[in-house]
């Protein structure tokens, strides 16, 4: 009986397998206790230095637990917890970007005025990862949910951390709402997948699934699709993802690093787990029987597609960094639903590896770029590309490092991204699916426009960055509440501006009914008084060190791999048991 | 029995998607989020007694999502009033500030 396997207790030899996550939340509680006691003198990097040794402590558990099981797959508590490679490999990854992302945030918290608690910005990312690492080992779908919800809230918070910027409160409340939808959404479709099997654990839905399908086969269609909007929410894939754009603009730039990279590595994980291990069933006697394999990997393929084509497409348009960083995250979720949509076919079954070359090329890129972000946009005071204006006159090897991203995001040779599409569109030839190639390559090239875009941005102007942005307001209040690079010699404007802020914020908060008018005026004024003072940034590129170690990081894995990607693809293709359940 | 719970279960869903998609407070939003989690309990529970295979399972799952549910409902809220101190109000046409 499926209650019975729910109940099954935790045992000693369950609490080693699961050694890594329990560590990291008692370390997690340990952090929260930490920060309290600790006087307010006391730097809070500590915390992220405590944090940061809590991850890689747990990634050491991890390689040891991979090391010994040898490929084995251990399953827990009633096999709603599964520990096989595809999961440790998952962890391991998610692991190492939050540590790059926590010293991201140890170079660029400590200047960020609108961040009050700054412990908070590295011990919550703790909660957050251990969500991550449950869903990518669940074997149930109620697992899955907790970790996914127990990811997405402490997300919410994470967001909104820039307490003195009402832009992150707005986006962290747009993120609260799409996030509430999309859990609604995904778990209205597993409500009535348990409804129909009975079970809610991966491997009895896709043994039961055949026989289910023949009596109920509108029920189950309609499950999968709720689940897939609902996993497409989370993604950002394209009909869904217009959250993401402003959710990234306004969270804190690690952060926004942090979504791009483990929220949707997270999210992808489980759609491989879920489709590969309930949707894809009885592939031999399946002639007879109406299949809802087929049909559910074609609606997968469709939101790829929609991803890279819409993903490119509006990011030609954009001019804001952080937001044209989303739409690339936007075109990524295509590529990356790829090898999951195109399903295993006769001569085409290492989707896995595939999957997992280009995430990991994926997360060195995107935390690259947003490293960058973070030391432009603390020099520029602003978040437009122009910030990037000569940046190669002013920091060489910021620039090659930044062009080295750049040509892995558009996938060209001598870098990781080239190799992961490479194998992705292979991969997917080989299925025979030829249209979702020809999507692939076409939006390819039309990334190129917006992608050297940004190089002829660095090097064929020659400026500090600091002018031509088009101020708007929020921006000036992003730079004004945000950063405290500011020199001493342009106080005086700075008080002009604050004031200028206050007045939009009281009458903002008066009269709701003209606030609009109001915003717009004081938009003018402000672009006004930006025109004759520009200096929020000095223009200046600044590296503070933890940035630094990302970005050189980043820059070497992402050229390594572009140079010499055997090793890695032998290693994932070494080390993977694929968690198929067995009949 | 069980198709009427279901029919039920779906047009609260459909009202809670509705409210969160057009409203305009803020405060009715969240509880419209509220409403469409509500009707994925009552389908989990319809289904956990008339269900093809009944079993306690969809009950426990039940009771996860209205506790994660209540944690979710707590950040947008104590989010929710944030948002409310820097802008003044609670309607959601003067979160477009980042629109350009």
């Amino acid at each position: 009986m499926p209650e019975q396997t729910l109940f099954q207790p935790l045992t000693w030899s369950d609490l080693l397998v699961m050694a890594p996550e329990l560590a990291l939340g008692a370390w997690f509680v340990l952090l929260v206790v930490l920060e309290l006691l600790l006087p307010r003198a006391v730097s809070r990097n500590w915390i992220g230095g405590l944090t940061l040794t809590g991850l890689l402590g747990a990634f050491t558990l991890i390689l040891l637990r991979m090391l010994e099981s040898n490929g084995e797959v251990i399953s827990l508590l009633g096999d709603s917890y599964r520990v096989d490679d595809f999961a440790s490999m998952l962890k391991l990854l998610f692991l190492a970007a939050t540590a790059l992302i926590v010293l991201l945030g140890l170079g660029t918290v400590r200047y960020d005025r609108a961040v009050t608690d700054k412990g908070e910005y590295f011990y919550l990312l703790l909660p957050a990862v251990i969500g991550a690492m449950t869903m990518a080992s669940s074997g149930n779908l109620v697992t899955l949910y907790i970790g996914l919800e127990l990811l997405s809230i402490t997300s919410y918070v994470l967001v909104g951390l820039r307490r003195k910027s009402s832009l992150s409160a707005e986006a962290a409340f747009k993120y609260v709402i799409t996030g509430g939808l999309s859990s609604a959404f995904i778990l209205f479709g597993m409500s009535y997948l348990y409804g129909v099997i009975g079970s809610v654990q991966l491997a009895e839905i896709n043994a039961a699934l055949p026989g289910a399908l023949e009596q109920y086969e509108a029920l189950i269609y309609t499950g999968f699709l709720m689940m897939i909007i609902g996993f497409a929410i989370k993604i950002a894939a394209a009909p869904f993802h217009a959250w993401s754009l402003d959710v990234y603009q306004g969270a804190p730039t690690p952060i926004a690093a942090f979504l791009a990279v483990v929220s949707k590595g997270a999210a992808l994980a489980i759609v491989f787990r879920m489709m590969f291990a309930t949707a894809l069933f009885a592939s031999p006697d399946r002639t007879s029987i109406s299949s809802v394999s087929d049909e559910v990997f074609f609606i997968v393929l469709l939101v790829a597609a929609a991803s890279m084509l819409y993903g490119t497409l509006a990011a030609l348009r954009q001019l804001n960094v952080k937001r044209l960083l989303a739409l690339s995250g936007v075109a990524n979720a295509g590529y990356l639903l790829v090898p999951i949509g195109v399903s295993f076919t006769i001569g085409h079954l290492n989707n896995m590896s595939e999957f997992l070359f280009y995430l990991i090329a994926y997360l060195l890129m995107t935390i690259g770029a947003f490293g960058i972000h973070t030391v432009v946009s603390r020099a520029a005071g602003h978040d437009e590309l122009s910030g990037y204006a000569g940046m190669y006159y002013r920091s060489p090897w910021l620039a090659l490092s930044m062009i080295l991203f750049v040509l892995s995001l558009a996938g060209l040779p001598l870098s990781a991204g080239f190799f992961g599409k490479l194998f992705i569109v292979l991969g997917a030839e080989r299925a025979q699916a030829y249209w979702i190639v020809a999507v692939m390559v076409l939006s390819s090239v039309i990334s190129y426009y917006f992608y050297f875009g940004l190089v002829r941005q660095m090097f064929m102007r020659s400026s500090n960055g600091l002018s031509g942005a088009s101020h708007s307001l929020d921006n000036d209040e992003d730079a004004e509440e945000g950063y405290g690079f500011r020199t001493s010699g342009t106080s005086q404007t700075l008080a002009a501006q604050e004031a200028k802020a206050g007045h939009i914020e009281t009458a903002g908060s008066s009269e709701q009914a003209d606030e609009e008018s109001v915003v717009q005026s004081a938009e003018a004024k402000m672009e006004n008084s930006l025109s004759s003072s520009l200096e929020q940034g000095d223009g200046v590129i600044r590296i503070p060190w933890p940035t630094g170690i990302v970005i050189a990081l980043c820059a070497i894995l992402t050229l390594a791999l572009g140079i010499v990607p055997g090793p890695l693809v032998d290693i994932i293709q070494q080390l993977f048991s694929f968690p198929l359940p067995s009949h | 029995m069980l198709s009427s719970y279901l029919t039920l279960a779906a047009i609260l869903f459909c009202i809670g998607l509705y409210g969160t998609l057009a409203k305009r407070n803020a405060i009715i939003v969240l509880l419209s989020l509220e409403l469409m989690l509500n009707a994925v309990n009552l389908n989990l529970i319809a289904f956990s007694k008339y269900g093809a295979i009944p079993s306690l399972t969809g009950q426990l799952f039940s009771i996860f999502t209205i506790t994660v549910a209540a944690a979710e409902a707590a950040i947008a809220v104590a989010i929710l009033i944030a948002l409310f101190r820097a802008r003044g109000t609670v309607l959601v046409d003067a979160f477009n500030r980042m629109r350009r």
